[in-house]
């Protein structure tokens, strides 16, 4: 990806060119693939024109240069719409950008459009979206993953070279995974969230999607770091000099059964070959008693349904988004919310606000709290004896459009082994690693608080190996 | 008859507590003072509290003797209603518990953020007060009279005042009071605005819960609403449908760590307080009546002492404490209602004192002021010294040596014929007292 900019800042390819290149490509594709809500032609171009002159005057400056970048649609593009694959929010055009957004245009990349996405991010397969299921491009009968499924299509297809994406128990990585590109849930706190729509405040990450570690590296460079607009994030990490420095030898990959629960036998093969292959760059492999993640999972449905019925407080139709008429406000609340928000929603709001409410003494959620910081511990013990850990990223392969939507708990499964990176808030990566057939296979390598930047080192040490 | 205070009071910051947005509310355009964070667009999200706002909370948490909190979380407190864009409101565990004032004990306080302004009957919100900061104060139910809670609130609507922490002072706080009669639940009253309405409505209540235990019924709990225009109390709410808020920890605030160098300097900001200055003046020798009087206004208080080297002290403070106190009482006005007429005010007093008019065109000039009639007090007072009285006096003096010498031979009740001899000749502009003063420094005086 580094070798392109440098392409894109020399002229050598000029920036409208280039765009114009991707453009075609979503015109020929998307019909089928549907992995973008809105392609912003127009402004992609004005602003690769704009680029092309700085290359004419010999200013081309910036880490992403002229790369077409797409933005999930929970993300906020000002003056662009942001409709978080809802009926609700169908026309809402947001009137500010999100803090990732602003950096990634200072950096010089050009928006090319918004992505699909699981409603408000409600899902694992990219099904959920009020506009039609996203289709994956390596078998469309199949689902891309979610809920971060448009930005992993719209790289794996050639549509952006890169995308923003947002992972709260999985959304980056499970797509990633299906589609066979790289993407990082950086560590929680590392990258300002000023801008993404909530779905569950203290799990959701924003991060990249790229075809190799290198676009992850050059996106976090550009994105991470404090933010007056968002009062958790205050540290920034060199992605870039850690990709130079870093020896994979000297470090040690831990890996356990607890991580391989409930996965299927291609996806245990390709990991015993992923533990080889680290093995093979210099890394010591070690095994050790992880918690298994079958017990973890629920766990995670405990804090996410709270916290994202609380962030759906917002949606009721009186000031924007979906509006429906009632003999009092109440009535026009709960008509918006029934006309506009798809069954998962629903679902989530329901089972959240029934976790969180009082006269339970709050005991759900507050128990999903206290637990949280025991696995937190434990995993804190776990770095004292390794530097990363691995695991598949998904327990199985992509499957059939259909085949799990009518089942939460079929569906959920798909994200047992990527929840705890966000109930911990640790960084995570998906590597893509061969293919089962004509199907993606990803795993995912997993490091400490604010290593982010060695974990997308390592990954790209990985790169190619698979 | 147990009585309770949930007081709420807008804090006087210059930005909202969670993003920069101005919170002037009240003198802007409908819907000008907003931004993505006080609208609760989607995925806007808090910016850093407030700093100042925090440090407002912690004079009020000092100056009502409280223990400050090491630790303060933000909570959400969910509800759905047009002026609250989130649909939950910011409400914090408290900054500070066990407290006191006037005898009542305060429980707590918290930070908060207010909510828009929705009306009803247009359907119309603005946002404008959206995200101002507030504190809520918390009383123990410790007050056993309708007097005693009006003592109570007079007191920290004077503190407030002090402490220089009121956003707008046409609205110091809003009160959630709450009385139960032996015999009967508590029940809460929302919505009070004033502490007339607080007695209103205090009293309208009492009247009511008698009424219905009286009869034998019983005084349920619930939460009523006060009707200012009507001067009644409506059922809001009973208990088993109080709405069930859903309170969590805020994911999107880091908890806010109060520091002891965050509260040492919050107290080296602590301003005199009413009671602190009180003793200051009554060891300036200033009664104790007065000097209580002269403090209850924060206003006055600060126009006494502005003053104070140009006129005496103990004058100026009677002048204030009873004279143009029992004006603004008779006329139900503030200090701060005529502070714009200070410096005419302080005219008067001191032609007064200087003898240049009298106490009768010295009231009356008052009166006219007050009463707001347009008079120029400067030209007034001019006129009044159309004699110059200490030559008057010394003409008198001249004049009557008989009775002179009756005074300087000890009959000191002649004084009093030389008084009404300079009151005869200055058509009673001047001021007997100040006469009389004049008359024995001269006779006291051989030379003359």
């Amino acid at each position: 990806m580094m070798e392109f900019v440098e392409k894109l800042r020399s002229g050598e390819l000029l920036p409208s060119e280039h765009v114009q290149e991707i453009l075609e490509k979503i015109e020929e594709l998307d019909r089928r693939l549907n992995a973008f809500i809105t392609v912003d032609a127009e402004g992609a171009l004005r602003r690769a024109r704009e680029l092309d002159r700085l290359v004419r005057e010999g200013r081309a400056n910036g880490l992403l240069f002229g790369l077409a970048v797409a933005v999930k649609d929970n993300i906020a593009v000002e003056g662009l719409r942001l409709t978080c694959a809802s009926k609700m929010l169908e026309s809402y055009v947001s009137p500010f950008s999100a803090t990732v957004v602003e950096r990634v245009v200072e950096q010089g990349g050009i928006i090319v459009g918004k992505t699909n996405m699981d409603e408000f991010a409600c899902g694992s397969s990219g099904e959920t979206s009020y506009f039609g299921p996203t289709r994956n491009p390596w078998d469309e009968e199949r689902v891309p993953g979610g809920s971060s499924s448009g930005s992993a299509v719209a790289v794996a297809a050639g549509m952006a070279d890169i995308a923003l994406g947002s992972d709260t128990g999985g959304s980056i990585r499970n797509p990633a995974a299906f589609t066979g590109v790289y993407g990082l849930k950086p560590t929680y706190n590392l990258v300002s969230r000023y801008g993404l729509v909530d779905l569950a405040m203290s799990l959701d990450t924003i991060g990249p999607l790229s075809p190799d570690a290198e676009g992850l590296a050059l996106v976090m460079e550009a994105v991470s770091g404090p933010d007056g607009k968002d009062a958790g994030v205050r540290r920034k990490l060199n992605f870039l000099a850690a990709l130079s420095s870093f020896d994979p030898e000297k470090v040690r990959v831990g890996w356990g059964e607890g991580f391989l629960e409930g996965a299927e036998d291609p996806i245990k093969r390709h990991f015993e070959r992923f533990l080889n292959v680290l093995d093979s760059v210099g890394a010591e492999v070690v095994e050790l008693k992880v918690p298994p993640m079958e017990k973890v999972w629920p766990l995670y449905y405990l804090i996410m349904y709270p916290e994202f019925a609380s962030a759906m407080q917002r949606y009721t139709g009186l000031t924007y988004g979906h509006r429906a008429e009632g003999n009092d406000i109440y009535e026009a609340i709960a008509r918006a919310r029934g006309e506009a928000l798809g069954k998962e929603v629903k679902r989530r709001i329901v089972l959240g606000t029934y976790l969180s409410m009082e006269k339970y003494e709050r005991s759900f959620h507050e128990l999903g709290i206290r637990l949280r910081r025991g696995l937190t511990a434990e995993i804190k013990r776990i770095f004292d004896k390794v530097d990363f850990l691995a695991s598949p990223t998904t327990p199985f392969l992509p499957f059939r459009l259909g085949e799990r939507v009518e089942d939460p708990v079929k569906m959920y499964a798909s994200d047992s082994l990527t929840v705890l990176a966000n109930l911990t808030g640790i960084p995570a990566v998906n590597v893509p690693f061969g293919r089962e057939g004509k199907l993606p296979v990803g795993m995912q390598l997993m490091g400490r608080w604010f290593e982010d930047d060695r974990l997308v080192a390592l990954a790209n040490v990985l790169g190619g190996e698979g | 008859m147990k009585i309770g205070f949930e007081i709420h009071v807008q804090l006087r910051t210059r930005s909202k507590l969670f993003c920069t947005c101005p919170t002037s509310y009240w003198d802007a355009e409908p819907n000008t003072n907003v931004c993505p964070v006080c609208l609760g667009l989607p995925g806007s999200k808090p910016y850093p509290v407030n700093k100042e706002a925090v440090k407002k909370a912690l004079l009020v948490a000092l100056a009502l003797g409280m223990e400050v909190k090491e630790k303060v979380v933000f909570l959400r407190k969910h509800y759905f209603y047009p002026d609250l864009p989130s649909g939950y409101q910011r409400t914090s565990t408290p900054l500070a518990v066990n407290g006191s004032l006037a005898g009542v004990r305060i429980r707590e306080i918290h930070v908060e953020e207010d909510p828009g302004r929705y009306e009803p009957r247009e359907g119309l919100v603005d946002f404008n007060r959206s995200g101002v900061p507030l504190i809520e104060i918390v009383t123990e139910p410790d007050m056993e009279s309708i007097d005693e809670a009006e003592r109570f609130l007079r007191a920290l609507h004077q503190l407030l005042t002090y402490l220089g922490v009121v956003l707008n002072p046409s609205v110091v706080f809003r009160i959630d009071a709450n009385i139960s009669l032996s015999g009967g639940e508590r029940v809460e009253i929302k919505n009070i605005n004033t502490i007339e309405g607080v007695r209103k409505a205090l009293s309208y209540e009492v009247i009511r819960q008698k009424r219905l235990l009286e009869a034998g019924k019983k005084v349920t709990r619930e939460t009523r609403h006060w009707d200012d225009a009507r001067g009644v109390t409506v059922s809001l709410r009973v208990k088993e449908t109080e709405e069930d808020y859903r309170y969590m920890p805020d994911p999107d605030i880091p908890p806010l760590v109060i520091t002891s160098d965050m509260i040492e300097e919050a107290r080296r900001a602590l301003p005199e307080l009413p009671w602190e200055r009180e003793e200051r003046y009554v060891s300036m020798g200033i009664d104790r009546t007065k000097a209580h009087a002269l403090v209850v206004e924060k206003e006055l208080a600060d126009f006494f002492e502005e003053k104070l080297g140009e006129i005496d002290p103990k004058f100026w403070a009677d002048f204030l404490a009873d004279r143009l106190r029992g004006e603004l009482n008779y006329r139900s006005l503030l200090f701060r209602d005529v502070e714009d007429k200070k410096e005419d005010i302080f005219l008067i007093a001191r032609a007064w004192f200087e003898g240049r008019i009298t106490k009768e065109m010295a009231v009356g000039l008052l009166r006219k002021l007050l009463d707001g009639e347009s008079i120029n007090v400067e030209e007034e007072v001019r006129k009044g010294v159309a004699v110059d009285v200490e030559d008057v006096v010394r003409e008198v003096i001249g004049d009557l040596p008989e009775v002179v010498k009756d005074y300087r031979s000890g009959k000191k009740n002649a004084i009093n014929r030389l008084v009404g001899e300079v009151m005869k000749r200055t058509k009673g502009r001047a001021d007997a007292r100040r006469v009389k003063e004049l008359l024995v420094s001269l006779l006291e005086d051989n030379n003359t």
